[in-house]
């Protein structure tokens, strides 16, 4: 499978994410030559133990994690962070979890927005919304190279991943956008993935994301 | 949802019924090592209606695991007349961590086991799934190479065919008149309501392999 680094729109100081930023990030995709392909759609959820009686608390994770991709809806991420497990299962543990009645929905956040083709790289650009509302939590973009010979390594991409980076990052400055792209890039290692990238590495990048977007607006 | 018939054999007549299998249905046989984990909240609180199960898949490379949640029995007074148990169930594959996962989710395990043998599938109007097996005890935990047959002399027949709402009152017949097909070698009824083992399978079971015998000797 390609590597896809997921990086997200960092506000200068002082600076908001808003709507016209995520429209100029469009721009500056097309100012480049790339071409929109489609929507995308990826769908983060935080859930907490079902807790009836606060005596009857089961031991087991505060927090789950889920995460689900429109472009492979056959299968469904779990991560647990404070145990570091990716989990991947397919799309009916949903099913499941629901009947076992452990955990609830708490929060739920929404990233979409359009794919673009540029060159041999395949990018995404879009929002990041809580699913009861509407306004902006975050701006995200991922991308791969997509075109020929991709690899699957994460160390031997590492240099041409982030010279695309540098190339897209003068684009936007020459739109003299104030903020930059940031990648955060988890430990891949601590939660027992390897150097060879799959859907695990992709799910785990989304939950970091939606993490640090919750976190982002309670600070705010 | 799912619709089960189950049976037990006398270990002697396998072979027997082995043969029969592969006249019937026509397909491959595989191979059926399965380890099976059955969990349960580390917490119980009121009745167990439903089941968690754990399955790894040990007959193929890489193993497979999936959790498989047996919903309770359909009721009613209908349901009681089915020759056929029909039940919810939901399956998923999921990646080799998935023990961890239930046991960082409030989980442990209640029992383990494991189910060696073969199996058949084939469709008729539905896809039927014929699966013969000795179940085996693991005398440490996750020992399945000290795995020893809780019966050594009984074996386990399921017949299984995947079912939805709309469908099932189809699929029990279907399952059932496959089980009659069976009957000579094997009682096959809703588990739990054991019909006990055939007395005249011995007779059967000589018949069914003398005549594979003789085809094999033609062959």
């Amino acid at each position: 499978m390609v590597v896809k680094w997921v990086l997200h729109w960092q506000p200068s100081a002082g600076a908001q994410v808003t709507s016209q930023t995520l429209v100029d990030l469009f721009r500056s995709i097309e100012s480049m030559n790339g071409v929109r392909t489609g929507r995308w759609q990826i769908t983060a959820a935080q859930h907490r133990p079902f807790t009836r009686d606060q005596a009857m608390a089961i031991d087991c994770a505060k927090e789950l994690l889920g995460v689900a991709f429109s472009e492979f809806a056959s299968k469904h991420y779990f991560v647990l962070r404070a145990e570091r497990m990716v989990v991947e299962a397919d799309s009916s543990i949903q099913a499941i979890m629901e009947k076992l009645q452990v955990y609830r929905n708490r929060l739920s956040m929404v990233f979409e927005g359009f794919q673009y083709q540029l060159g041999d790289f395949q990018l995404k650009a879009g929002r990041a919304v809580l699913s009861q509302a509407e306004n902006l939590r975050g701006i995200v973009l991922e991308f791969a190279q997509v075109e020929y010979s991709p690899v699957s390594s994460i160390e031997k991409t590492r240099q041409m991943m982030q010279e695309f980076v540098d190339l897209w990052q003068e684009a936007i400055s020459a739109q003299s956008m104030s903020g930059r792209i940031s990648l955060l890039e988890p430990n891949f290692a601590e939660y027992a993935l390897s150097d060879t990238y799959t859907w695990q590495h992709t799910a785990l990048q989304y939950i970091f994301l939606f993490a640090y977007f919750l976190s982002q607006s309670q600070r705010a | 949802m799912e619709c089960v018939v189950q049976g037990i054999i006398e270990a002697q007549h396998v072979e027997a019924l082995d043969v029969l299998l592969q006249g019937l249905c026509e397909g491959q046989r595989e191979a059926v090592k399965t380890h099976e984990i059955c969990l349960k909240k580390s917490l119980e609180t009121g009745t167990v209606a439903s089941e968690l199960h754990l399955l790894c898949d040990l007959s193929k490379r890489p193993q497979i695991w999936t959790v498989k949640h047996i919903g309770g029995a359909m009721r009613g007074t209908g349901a009681e007349q089915l020759p056929a148990l029909v039940r919810n169930i939901v399956e998923s594959k999921m990646s080799n961590n998935a023990l961890r996962f239930f046991y960082a989710v409030g989980y442990k395990m209640d029992y383990e086991l494991l189910r060696d043998g073969f199996a058949y599938r084939f469709q008729r109007a539905f896809p039927i799934t014929v699966t013969v097996t000795s179940v085996c005890r693991l005398p440490k935990q996750h020992s399945i190479d000290e795995a020893t047959p809780v019966t050594p002399n009984i074996q386990l027949v399921e017949v299984t065919a995947p079912a939805t709402a709309d469908n099932f009152s189809d699929v029990v017949p279907a399952i059932s008149s496959f089980a009659e097909h069976l009957s000579p070698l094997v009682n096959l009824s809703k588990p739990g309501s054991f019909a006990g083992i055939v007395s005249t399978a011995s007779t059967a079971a000589a018949s069914l392999l003398s005549r594979s015998d003789r085809l094999e000797h033609r062959v």
